[in-house]
């Protein structure tokens, strides 16, 4: 079944089938937005954090959802920058995916302020010392950008692609879309970094302080760089997903190769530095401060080394190997194994440098404290997903995501 | 004109670029952002000048001097008085958050009479009028019945003026039926009864004493009067002047510096043995021994019978024995007994915990003698006894009062059997379930003290109470006792009121205090001393003569008049003459003497040994075998144990292994946990004879094995919900054990059991 | 900066708490409530949602019984001079919009209600746990708003708060002294609620710059020593024992460190300039 609105060549599912779909996740989506609302309601005691926590859930999924959405900006730096023009094919969904990040994280970060008609005073009243604020600026900016680039994406509907004036505004924005790659690569380097380093300058927190270079802590660096290595994993791994529930190929598996191949380059660097850092931080910085490096791994019911083993060994270097081995590669279940690891492997890091942190006693006379979310934070952290997958499908449907879409299924 | 999708769209995004470009946008996030700054529901305090007012904090028997801060005519915050005699600016956690009692919801507002059953908590608000011709009519019926005797009084004090007030009342209308609420010094003014002859308030010099020996006194915790407890101690580290004597690692035990772990309830054996060491290696001061003492020596009375004297009682207690009883090393008994014979001004003292049980007659007396051994009396640094006031006018009573004055008191206090004892509340649950037929008490009037929750096994103190046809209550507050009550006449907040403190136990000095309106009154409430002249001018007569004061205030005017304006500038009087007497005059008893052996001491069997104070294990109630642990309530400074009940602010103090999501915790030893099988925070149920009580557990280092310590203070089920339903309340599971010559409750824990929950 | 403000030395306000003193009677943590206008709760037995500026912990040496030993600390918030003692304490440096400063004439690190928007950036930061977060509207049950002191103001919702050493006490003797023509306030015109209740008077505060302050010689003494000091926040709080298990409560050793090893607790003399 064909529409005006659906685009050439491409076959689509039913209405009504589509309609179910969306209902069942709208569903979820209208419990987090239920989650939500009470939230912003009654306050933030609805959920399970505590003065001990006052970062939780949320900013882990803030920090994942940001590394992970790293794919726009590391796949548009490879595209537009560096000029793997085969990158194009994928260009649009990880724009879309990265989008849908991002906005998420707005969201969630507007969710996690207890005084959300001030959140604006981040700006107003901004501390340029605050990693947060660094981050406030780059993400509005940079979501900013990711905007713009969704744009043409959403113009290149038949409907819309048909007025002249959206029409010419799509092709225009296509020209320069370069130039606004350029600057979201220049604002993700800063607000990836910012990320990191909201964790790594905090000179009280001995487990997640860094010593680092200039004002930025070695946990600025870090994360940029295991964004820029994950988020095209991530991209993959959704597009491969797509692909199951389409029942389609939208993306031709060399793509799939080439991001695996520059992942995995860029995730054994990002393993070599993060190792490193751990080891001085492990030898050097933690005992300075009276903490042996198990101190941060036991007498607690959940953080064993064994987290540490997870995020670089099994997490990361694994799936580096993978990822740089042409067999590994070429091997699909390696390839999608590898990436699902290593989309891990950077949540588990970003779970360790917010929650962990928090989690680890500072005075000898304390315990650890331990946290569990409500189902308030969990369903509101659901919420974005239940939302990317409503514009992944409605993108699909209605948009020419995949360029690669008509050849790889012909006879539609 | 027709919109099409074009025009549509250009009208929608230019309207929206169009209005970002305007203010309003950006005026309204401002707004909105200033309106969050001020939420109408987040309360603003007006201000105002502050205006210091001093005055006397009553919520405990302690009575320490504060100073109020008003703004607008509203206290705010609470301080210590710095020159108070008492307190020395020193104040507990209680004392500073009493605003919180005064403004919050536990206030009875009015007087009120019952609408549904006992207990139920259904109220109607009546009249001041109302309640006061109910009570008139209830007493004028009792009268007119010949049974003016069978009403009874409970009171936290017996001393100033509105004690006296109500026992001048029960005098005018003919019972003797005053009772004050247990605590410590019953035994501890018998015992200075029997010993010197005197009735007073015991005064013990802390502050220039040079070596503390603490039986088990929570020094820190509330015993005594807190403010100037916690005042005394800021050198007590530093000039190691504390030992304390007790089986768990208290706050005093870890400010001692020798914490001295005996057995619980062995403590009479202590002092018994560090007597003997004294005595025999001849340490203790023989001026006084030989020249202001009796009974040290045997002796020979009018009939020519040898009596045993305290000196060979005391071979019956060699520091090997002593250690086996009380499980201290014989070298630490020694050392001890020299240590306290030669510091220059050592005291000893008694009372456990923060006093809320008399204890046994035998742990005071040879608790008495040790200060006496070493001649620590009335001397600075040392044991006094301050006199009672003694400033009341002269009345005269009828008949019917005169007669009902001469029916023996309900609780069997000042009989034959406890002729020393003052009051014995304590026994009055067992006098009405036990009576055949009615109620040996037909009406109770519950002037202070909440007896509900501070009595031991609660549940038979209120089956007790159900008996009790009347029960009128003046308290402040919506305490278990007042829940229980038929008739609410609610007495001012003490910030709302006037009253005199005399003398608070354990002061060295003799004082007056002057508790006075800070606040005006808030509520429908009316000072107790106006309602008892209403309705002794309801009930006319002799009753109405003996009250010839048109309001309290005048009555208190006139009746410390030679101290009103001390009291009123300063907010205290000090007696300027008063000077502890010598050893030569001090003592009033039969041989004139600090009497060793207490002559007067009420001895049926008629040996001398039971005389002599003698160390007599105190039988605690229960098996066993089907209860192999201890249970022994400890005082928390953090926790108000007596009468109110902790304000919010101090149960936000208290830790989350004292009490958490509304369990209370006991103390056990890891090593009991271990036999019992249980870890940190376990569930479990503590029972004991007297009830059981669902509980969580908390290992601690510092008890002795065997022990389980729960904190006393918890477990309220009435004042506000902000108070009640918070842990169990340990007096509940505590059992009365009769001390047997002075009927006082010696029972200072109980058999107990421990099951997971 | 105010005119009064300028005449005036530059002052380190500093408690120092001597905890062979301290009973754990909670005495100044009820004042700090009563003074500061802490709300409370119906149930306050989480201690992580519980307001407290000001918290008495209490520690044991672990010896079984009869050698247990306890100690209690009580801990406000610790006034960190930060790293460099320049003021960026743990809390201030991370506040995204300036909600919390470093006062330089005084070194009290302040909190503005107002602007703060609840992040709780400055919490995560904070080693201490000093920063509470207002879960909740605070709510004054029957009439208690009427002891509300009108020197403090009720925070909101969504805010952060923490101890400020009863800075609105340091505003008044400021000023009164301002009206009597005097440039320094005496040491006891200026004292935070909690040092005034401690009825065993194990806290001290005044000026740790100044000789003539008790709390300079007493934050010089051998026996003082501060929480966790390794992290080098530099706090204002001192606190004094004779104990070295006490010690070793308040920061972390690796096997075979003592706290005899370290050296002396004061480096406020750096900050005088």
């Amino acid at each position: 079944m064909t529409t005006p609105a659906i685009p050439e060549g491409v076959k689509r599912c039913s209405t009504r089938k589509f309609a179910i779909w969306l209902a069942v996740v709208g569903a979820v989506l209208l419990w987090g937005v239920y989650a939500m609302f009470l939230v912003w309601y009654k306050g933030l005691n609805q959920t399970g954090m505590n003065d001990a926590y006052g970062f939780a859930l949320w900013i882990w999924a803030d920090l994942a959802v940001i590394a992970l959405g790293g794919g726009a900006f590391f796949s548009g730096f490879l595209t537009y920058i560096i000029g793997k023009k085969e990158l194009k094919n994928v260009i649009n969904y990880a724009v879309i995916i990265g989008f849908i990040c991002y906005s998420s994280a707005l969201l969630i970060l507007a969710l996690d302020i207890g005084q959300p008609l001030r959140g604006w005073f981040i700006f107003w009243h901004a501390n340029v010392h605050s990693m947060l604020t660094e981050v406030a600026f780059c993400l509005s900016c940079y979501f900013g950008v990711l905007t713009i680039e969704f744009i043409p994406v959403v113009l290149e509907n038949p409907k819309l692609d048909r007025i002249p004036f959206l029409h010419h505004l799509s092709h225009n924005l296509h020209e320069v879309m370069a130039v606004f790659a350029a600057t979201g690569v220049f604002l993700s380097f800063f607000h990836q970094g910012s990320l990191g380093g909201v964790a790594g300058v905090l000179y009280g927190r001995p487990f997640a302080f860094r010593e680092g270079l200039l004002i930025w802590p070695w946990t600025f660096f870090l994360f940029t760089w295991s964004a820029a290595a994950v988020g095209p994993c991530f991209t993959v791994m959704v597009t491969w997903l797509t692909e199951k529930v389409t029942r389609k190929k939208l993306v031709k598996q060399e793509i799939f190769q080439l991001l695996g191949k520059i992942s995995g380059w860029m995730l054994l660097t990002y393993m070599i530095a993060k190792i490193a850092d751990t080891l001085y931080w492990a030898v050097v910085t933690a005992p300075s401060k009276g903490f042996a490096l198990m101190d941060f791994y036991s007498n607690n019911p959940v953080y064993g080394i064994w987290i540490l083993i997870a995020e670089l060994v099994v997490c990361g270097l694994v799936p580096a190997f993978i990822l740089i081995s042409r067999k590994g590669r070429e091997n699909n279940t390696m390839l999608i194994t590898a990436m699902i690891l290593a989309v891990i492997g950077v949540c588990i890091n970003r779970w360790v440098m917010v929650l962990q942190v928090m989690a680890a006693p500072l005075l000898p006379f304390q315990e650890w404290y331990m946290y569990m979310p409500t189902w308030q934070e969990v369903a509101t952290t659901i919420l974005p997903v239940a939302y990317g997958i409503i514009l992944i499908s409605l993108a699909h449907r209605y948009l020419p995501v995949f360029p690669q879409e008509k050849e790889l299924n012909p006879g539609n | 004109m027709k919109i099409d999708r074009r025009c549509f769209l250009s009208l929608v995004i230019g309207g929206a670029v169009g209005t970002t470009l305007t203010p309003v946008p950006w005026k309204l996030t401002d707004d909105i952002a200033i309106w969050t700054q001020n939420w109408p529901w987040t309360p603003t305090p007006e201000k105002g000048p502050s205006v210091y007012k001093k005055s006397v904090c009553t919520l405990c028997n302690g009575g320490c001097g504060i100073n109020v801060r008003t703004v607008k005519g509203q206290a705010k915050t609470i301080a210590g008085q710095a020159d108070y005699p008492v307190n020395r600016g020193s104040l507990c956690p209680m004392g500073i958050s009493a605003t919180q009692h005064l403004y919050g919801p536990s206030r009875i507002q009015s007087p009120m009479k019952r609408t549904g059953d006992r207990g139920q908590g259904k109220w109607e608000k009546i009249s001041w009028a109302e309640a006061i011709s109910t009570v008139s009519e209830k007493l004028a019926e009792l009268r007119s019945r010949k049974k003016p005797h069978t009403v009874a009084c409970i009171a936290e004090s017996d001393r100033g003026t509105v004690p006296y007030l109500l026992q001048r009342f029960l005098t005018a209308y003919g019972s003797p039926n005053f009772i004050r609420t247990p605590s410590s010094f019953d035994a501890q003014e018998q015992a200075l009864y029997l010993t010197q002859g005197k009735h007073g308030t015991i005064g013990y010099d802390l502050a220039n004493a040079e070596f503390i020996l603490s039986f088990g006194c929570a020094l820190m915790d509330g015993w005594g009067t807190p403010g100037q407890m916690l005042s005394a101690s800021a050198d007590f580290k530093q000039k190691n002047k504390l030992v304390q004597v007790e089986p768990r690692l208290s706050d005093t035990a870890a400010l001692a510096s020798q914490w001295v772990a005996a057995k619980p309830g062995t403590e009479a054996a202590l002092a018994l043995g560090l007597a003997h060491v004294i005595v025999r290696d001849n340490l203790y001061n023989k001026d006084f021994v030989d020249n202001y003492a009796f009974g040290f020596e045997a002796w020979e009375d009018e009939n020519g019978t040898v009596h045993q004297g305290y000196k060979s009682l005391l071979k019956q207690y060699p520091p090997k024995k002593v250690a086996g009883i009380t499980g201290i090393d014989k070298g630490t008994i020694e050392s001890l007994a020299r240590k306290f014979s030669r510091a220059k001004h050592s005291v000893a003292i008694c009372g456990r915990g923060s006093g809320m049980v008399p204890g046994g007659m035998d742990e005071a007396l040879a608790v008495f003698a040790l200060n006496a051994l070493v001649g620590n009396i009335n001397q600075p640094g040392g044991v006094t006894a301050i006199p009672e006031p003694d400033y009341w006018p002269e009345m005269q009573r009828d008949k019917t009062a005169s007669n009902g004055m001469q029916q023996p008191r309900v609780d069997g206090a000042e009989s034959d059997r406890f002729p020393n004892t003052r009051y014995l509340l304590n026994r009055v649950p067992e006098a009405i379930n036990s009576a055949k037929d009615e109620s040996p008490i037909q009406a109770l009037l519950v002037a202070g003290g909440n007896p509900l929750y501070t009595m031991a096994d609660t549940e038979t103190a209120k089956k007790a109470f159900d008996k009790i046809p009347f029960i009128a209550s003046f308290s402040t507050y919506m305490d278990e006792t007042a829940q229980y009550a038929d008739i609410l006449l609610p007495n001012h907040h003490f910030l709302e009121r006037y009253e005199d403190v005399p003398t608070p136990a354990g002061t060295p000095t003799r004082v007056i205090g002057l508790t006075r309106p800070v606040v005006e009154t808030r509520h429908d409430t009316r000072h107790i001393g106006d309602t008892l002249i209403n309705i002794a001018g309801s009930l006319g007569g002799f009753i109405e003569n003996a009250f010839p004061w048109g309001n309290y205030e005048e009555f208190l005017k006139q009746t410390l008049a030679g101290q009103w304006d001390s009291l009123e500038k300063q907010g205290y009087w000090v007696d300027p003459e008063f000077m502890p007497p010598a050893w030569e005059e001090a003592f009033q008893t039969p041989s004139g003497k600090y009497e060793f052996y207490p002559s007067q001491r009420s001895n049926p069997s008629g040996k001398d040994a039971d005389a002599l104070p003698g160390f007599r294990q105190v039988e605690l109630p229960g098996v066993q075998e089907k209860m192999p642990l201890t249970l022994m309530p400890y005082a928390s400074a953090r926790i108000a144990g007596g009468a109110v009940a902790n304000p919010p602010f101090m149960t936000k103090t208290v830790d989350a292994d004292v009490i958490r999501d509304g369990d209370v915790f006991v103390e056990i030893n890891p090593k009991t946990a271990k036999e019992h099988d249980f870890s940190e925070g376990d569930a479990a149920v503590l029972k004991t004879p007297a009830g059981k009580a669902r509980v969580r557990i908390h290992l601690f280092e510092g008890l002795m094995p065997g022990l389980v310590a729960m904190p006393v203070g918890l477990g309220h089920a009435a004042f506000s919900d902000y108070i009640a339903g918070k842990g169990a309340n340990v007096n509940a599971l505590l059992t009365d054990v009769t001390d047997p010559g002075s009927g006082l409750n010696a029972g200072w824990g109980s058999r107990a059991s421990l099951v997971k929950a | 900066m105010t005119k009064q403000a300028r005449h005036t030395k530059t002052k380190r306000y500093g408690m120092v708490i001597d905890l062979d003193r301290c009973t754990g009677c909670g005495a100044c943590m009820v004042a700090c409530y009563a003074e500061n206008n802490v709300p409370f709760r119906k149930d306050e037995s989480d201690k992580m949602l519980s307001l407290n500026w000001l918290r008495v912990f209490k520690v044991d040496n672990g010896k079984p019984f009869p050698d247990t030993e306890i100690c209690y600390i009580p801990k406000p918030c610790m006034q960190c001079d930060g790293r460099h003692m320049e003021g960026h304490s743990p809390c201030v440096s991370v506040c995204p919009a300036v909600a919390t400063d470093y006062d330089e004439p005084t070194g009290v690190v302040s909190q503005i209600y107002t602007r703060c928007f609840g992040c709780r950036y400055c919490m995560a930061a904070c080693p201490y746990h000093a920063r509470k977060f207002n879960w909740w509207d605070p709510v004054w049950p029957a009439d208690m708003e009427k002891y509300l002191n009108p020197d403090v103001s009720a925070r909101m919702r969504g805010v952060v708060e923490k101890c400020s050493f009863c800075y609105h006490r340091y505003q008044k003797a400021r000023d009164s002294a301002y009206v009597e023509g005097r440039d320094e306030i005496a040491e006891n015109e200026y004292q935070p609620a909690c040092a005034e209740a401690c009825p065993t008077r194990a806290i001290t505060f005044g000026d740790l710059l100044n000789p003539e302050h008790e709390v300079y010689e007493l934050s010089r003494s051998k026996k003082a020593f501060r929480l966790l000091e390794k992290l080098k926040t530099n706090p204002k709080v001192y606190y004094l024992t004779a104990k070295n298990w006490v010690r070793r409560k308040a920061d972390n050793y690796l096997e075979g460190e003592s706290p005899a090893d370290r050296k002396p607790a004061h480096k406020a003399e750096t900050a005088s300039h």
